[in-house]
């Protein structure tokens, strides 16, 4: 049981990392953002090609590939969001737009092999691939019958500490009140003299900033990285997730984030791991027809 | 739908011009098939679950088209082969499959590369009269029994892969044998049929061996972790853990074992048989044995001749679903080049093509190939382990009963 | 380019070798509609697949075991997927933008990884065999069974149910106080969507010989939302045309070979941001809007 709950504890936690960001933009522009999994996908895709296809530092190579996914955000912006923001658009040619940029993400990877147009990004086609040992320190250690692994450990404190900064953010400084203004009334923010367009391009880059970083430390902590992790590992769950939470909280998607964790775990204990996946699709559904504010949504009304 | 064409015109004139000179190699002016083309289409999956596998059978598959056409052809017929990608989609796989039989008027068909696809077209190509050849799916119920639960037998389906009913049971009698285990966990991917297969194998076969299975631990593919099902396996202390899934799956199993300590031995399907598992599962992969069709180091001369070339136009090792592939396509163009083909008659000629192929007697890098009556494989097995460096090791063969 | 000029210059043998594409845009048509009417009525359901599950397993398994017609195999599925839509949807609907569409997600996973690959019946993770599909017969059911159900929709559409669909999409609270049962009307529309997705799913079973219990996750539900939207949710045509445009897409865009993947996204993309309302706008077809044309309506379903 002490290994689950340690199993529980570090896939919690690379959901709430994933879905803060998730959260996040639908906080600000009520828009859900699902170009986010590919984001993620290529945090963990980026991070390996530069390590193993380019000799770079595994350090250097994470910096870069945040880099990437930030970059990706400002992508996600200025060509799937803004022109319909202009064209005011209803909020779901934004969810077409951004499945529109996935797609296109997914397929670059996924054909990129030798002496291909994206060999630079990827060679490995559809292939699931792990970094090599000894890339990174991952020390284990065996106390008490539980297995405590390095990679995984590591995963907590970084996600909560990037939490707490970004809550700080939100609620202390100049930027945070000025997403919070956008968040409530984008039109009084704008006549209030906020530069609304450039609040939202910075939150698309914290987001998809955040996101990158859970893939990879997601793709560093399991291996197995291919194409498809974003889509088929966190897509839905991280809908799931920032359900629980009560959408657009940020308290409320870590509390989902790690709420999902141990209810998958659970389930495969308590319930066996055939129905795992279905009981807490089950619960999610259940849960929206009893309290569709979520979990935490009465106690942390207040928005992002 | 992805197309690569592979004919070079330039080489067929010239093969031609060569031919000609040559007097058609002995056989008779009748069955000359010069300046004629021999339309085959492949249904692969390059992208999706079955991304793995599909490339590699696409590879093997090249390489035999070019060096049979290099070669002069199949009595001076140029192979043109056309891949198509399925994305690992069964309706698209079907789709695909009817345009080649239908519209490119393909002589025979290859494939489709999972084996939720070949449930779907291998009984479409059979109502369309049109042989085809399956090169990597393993599952229950491909051949002969295509149409089941009917009962009538599918005539123009082939396969030129292992099935899993054979090399699982092989694989497992191999290893009681050797090392008696006595416990097993069974970690089986729920959601794909071919993995589901394999379990279903597992749990009616390790009884025969005395071997006790505590528990069969289902998950689903898109899991962001396995680690909760590894646990549950680990820590009741089994001596071995089967593994059915495709993909990378496998390797995470693997490694995330190792981690939590367990050390018995991993046994599995056809899903084991590439390199990207044993690369992937690295160290912890060391020993996970297998049944394969194939083995690189085999040295018999219709294998170490392919093993050369792949490598020579690759420059990677090639694995059983390439070997399978290069296969399929050597098989094909043996019997075309005995089926007195007319190039005028399609369906004609895909009945021809069909009986020939039940005579087929080549020899391949999978060994002296031969098809049953029930038009499956017959031929050796052998038993592999990951060597923890991205190959494997050969450890037992088992000759065909 | 095959495509294209076989289907201009030889049409009969175009038609006669694409059955099974024609059939798909066909069956990809009904779903989209399927769609269209929950859109229509201002409701972001994304359950279809879930539908079609029942509809198809429904269909096949009355023939394997009781070898009944195909016809009442099919009615039979779709009354079934239809006393399920009213289970699901009383509870779910009052529910709005996202957290619906997230209830329903949790409705088609919880369906497909819980009980239908637990369930022995359906063969589980094995899938279902059907041999008695006629995937090249199939074509002029599904032809025919589209234009009464495209028929059928246009007169809803244009009768006091679909007055009472666009009130209640235009402004929920306002229908209300109009007097319009905003809860019965909603009702209404989440059953027929699922008994026209049920309807799909029991005819798509029928030109396939074998039912694979993936086809009816995320994935899916994700596909058919792009056909609505991108073909245009304010008339009865745009499914169809969405359906059409994107199930051709890759054979008409053959040459981009390998890349076809990020074609169709760049095309995805591109069309929302210059059409967001659809291809076929509430307007028709018209590109540019005459002055004398009613005002598209952009203001489609919301997502919240």
């Amino acid at each position: 049981m002490g290994q689950q709950i340690l199993n529980a504890i570090f896939i919690g936690s690379i959901y709430a990392l994933f879905a803060v960001g998730y959260t996040l933009v639908f906080g600000v522009l009520d828009i859900l953002n699902l170009a986010h999994s590919a984001v993620f996908m290529l945090g963990a895709a980026v991070t390996y090609t530069l390590v193993v296809n380019h000799g770079q530092s595994f350090w250097l190579a994470c910096v870069l590939a945040i880099v990437a996914a930030a970059f990706m955000g400002l992508v996600i912006e200025y060509i799937c969001l803004r022109p319909l923001r202009r064209r005011r658009a209803p909020p779901i040619a934004a969810l077409i737009s951004t499945i529109g940029l996935a797609l296109i993400i997914v397929a670059a990877i996924e054909q990129g092999r030798p002496g291909t147009l994206f060999a630079w990004l990827w060679v490995d086609g559809a292939n699931p691939v792990t970094m090599p040992p000894g890339t990174f320190p991952n020390p284990t250690w065996h106390v008490a019958g539980l297995t405590l692994e390095g990679s995984k450990l590591a995963v907590v404190p970084v996600s909560i500490a990037l939490m707490l900064v970004l809550g700080y953010v939100m609620r202390f400084t100049q930027v945070g009140r000025g997403l919070r203004a956008v968040a409530e009334n984008p039109r009084a923010a704008r006549l209030m003299g906020i530069d609304v367009d450039r609040l939202i391009s910075l939150t698309l880059v914290i987001s998809s900033a955040l996101g990158g970083l859970a893939g990879i430390l997601f793709g560093v902590a399991l291996g197995g990285i291919s194409p498809y992790i974003g889509r088929d590992s966190v897509e839905v769950r991280g809908l799931a997730v920032i359900v629980l939470g009560g959408m657009g909280s940020i308290p409320g998607a870590v509390l989902g984030g790690y709420l999902l964790g141990f209810i998958e775990v659970l389930a495969v204990v308590l319930l066996g791991s055939n129905v795992r996946a279905g009981v807490a699709f089950a619960a999610l559904f259940l849960m929206l027809v009893l309290r569709p504010q979520g979990l935490f949504g009465a106690q942390l009304r207040e928005r992002i | 739908m992805r197309r690569l064409h592979l004919v070079s015109w330039l080489a067929a004139a010239l093969v031609v011009a060569a031919c000609g000179s040559a007097g058609g190699g002995g056989t008779g002016s009748t069955n000359s098939y010069s300046g004629k083309t021999i339309k085959l289409g492949a249904i692969l999956s390059i992208t999706g679950a079955g991304g793995v596998y599909g490339p590699q059978s696409r590879d093997g598959m090249m390489l035999a088209v070019d060096q049979i056409n290099k070669a002069g052809g199949v009595n001076g017929a140029q192979i043109s082969l056309t891949v198509s990608d399925d994305a690992s989609l069964q309706t698209q796989s079907a789709q695909v499959a009817q345009t080649m039989i239908q519209a490119d008027q393909d002589l025979a068909l290859l494939g489709p590369t999972l084996s939720n696809s070949a449930v779907a077209v291998h009984p479409l190509a059979e109502s369309l009269k049109t042989p085809i050849l399956a090169v990597s799916t393993t599952g229950i119920n491909i051949v002969p029994d295509c149409k089941f639960p009917n009962t009538t037998p599918c005539s123009y389906v082939f396969r030129d892969s292992l099935g899993e009913e054979t090399a699982i049971p092989d694989n497992i009698q191999s290893y009681a044998a050797d090392a008696h285990p006595t416990t097993a966990v069974l970690l089986v991917a729920q959601d794909d049929k071919f993995s589901s297969d394999g379990g279903l194998i597992v749990q009616n076969t390790v009884g025969k061996y005395g071997i006790n299975l505590l528990k069969t631990i289902k998950f689903n593919k898109a899991e962001a972790d396995l680690s909760p099902y590894v646990t549950q396996a680990v820590q009741l202390h089994p001596d071995v853990i089967f593994i059915t899934s495709l993909g990378g799956i496998p390797a995470n199993i693997m490694t995330e074992a190792r981690k939590q300590g367990w050390q018995g031995q991993f046994l599995g399907g056809n899903g084991f048989n590439t390199a990207t598992v044993s690369k992937n599962a690295g160290a912890n992969g060391l020993g996970a044995r297998s049944a394969s069709a194939w083995y690189l180091g085999n040295t018999f001369p219709s294998n170490a001749d392919f093993v050369t070339a792949f490598k020579a136009a690759y420059n990677h090792d090639p694995d059983q679903f390439a070997a399978q592939g290069y296969a399929g396509i050597k098989i094909i163009a043996d019997a075309a080049k005995r089926a007195n083909l007319t190039f005028s008659d399609v369906a004609g000629d895909r009945d021809k093509l069909r009986a020939a192929m039940e005579t087929v007697n080549i020899q391949t890098p999978l060994g002296p190939f031969q098809f049953t009556s029930t038009h499956d494989v017959k031929q050796t097995v052998w038993i592999i382990k990951m060597d923890g460096q991205g190959g494997f090791t050969l450890v037992h063969q088992i000759a065909a009963s | 380019m095959d495509f294209l000029i076989q289907l201009f210059t030889d049409p009969v043998a175009f038609w006669n070798s694409h059955t099974l594409l024609i059939s798909q845009i066909g069956i990809n048509s009904i779903l989209a509609s399927s769609m269209f009417v929950v859109l229509y009525s201002g409701q972001l359901s994304l359950a279809a697949p879930g539908f079609m599950a029942i509809g198809a397993y429904t269909a096949v398994l009355m023939d394997l075991y009781w070898h009944t017609p195909l016809a009442l195999n099919i009615a039979t599925g779709t009354a079934f997927a239809g006393v399920v839509g009213v289970a699901v949807g009383l509870p779910v609907l009052r529910l709005r933008g996202v957290f619906l569409a997230i209830a329903t997600i949790g409705f088609i996973e919880a369906l497909s990884l819980g009980v239908i690959l637990n369930l022995p019946i359906t063969g589980e993770g094995l899938g279902l065999k059907n041999p008695n599909a006629d995937p090249l017969g199939g074509i002029n059911i599904v032809l025919v069974s589209l234009a009464a159900v495209v028929f059928l929709l246009w007169r809803l559409t244009k009768g006091r149910l679909g007055y009472a669909w666009t009130a209640i999409r235009q402004d929920e609270l306002a229908a209300q106080s109009q007097g319009i049962d905003v809860a019965r009307y909603k009702l209404i529309a989440f059953v027929v969507s699922a008994l026209l997705a049920g309807f799909a799913g029991g005819a798509e079973s029928h030109l396939n010989f074998f039912v694979d219990p993936n086809e009816y996750g995320v994935p899916r539900t994700v596909q058919v939302l792009t056909f609505a939207v991108l073909g245009g949710s304010g008339n009865v045509l745009g499914p169809v045309v969405g359906a059409l445009f994107l199930t051709t897409l890759p054979y008409v865009f053959q040459q981009a070979g390998d890349y076809i993947g990020v074609v169709s996204g760049v095309i995805l993309i591109a069309v929302i941001i210059f059409r967001p309302q659809g291809i076929v706008g509430r307007g028709g077809f018209a590109f540019v809007r005459p002055r004398w044309w009613p005002r598209a309506q952009v203001r489609a379903p919301s997502t919240r």
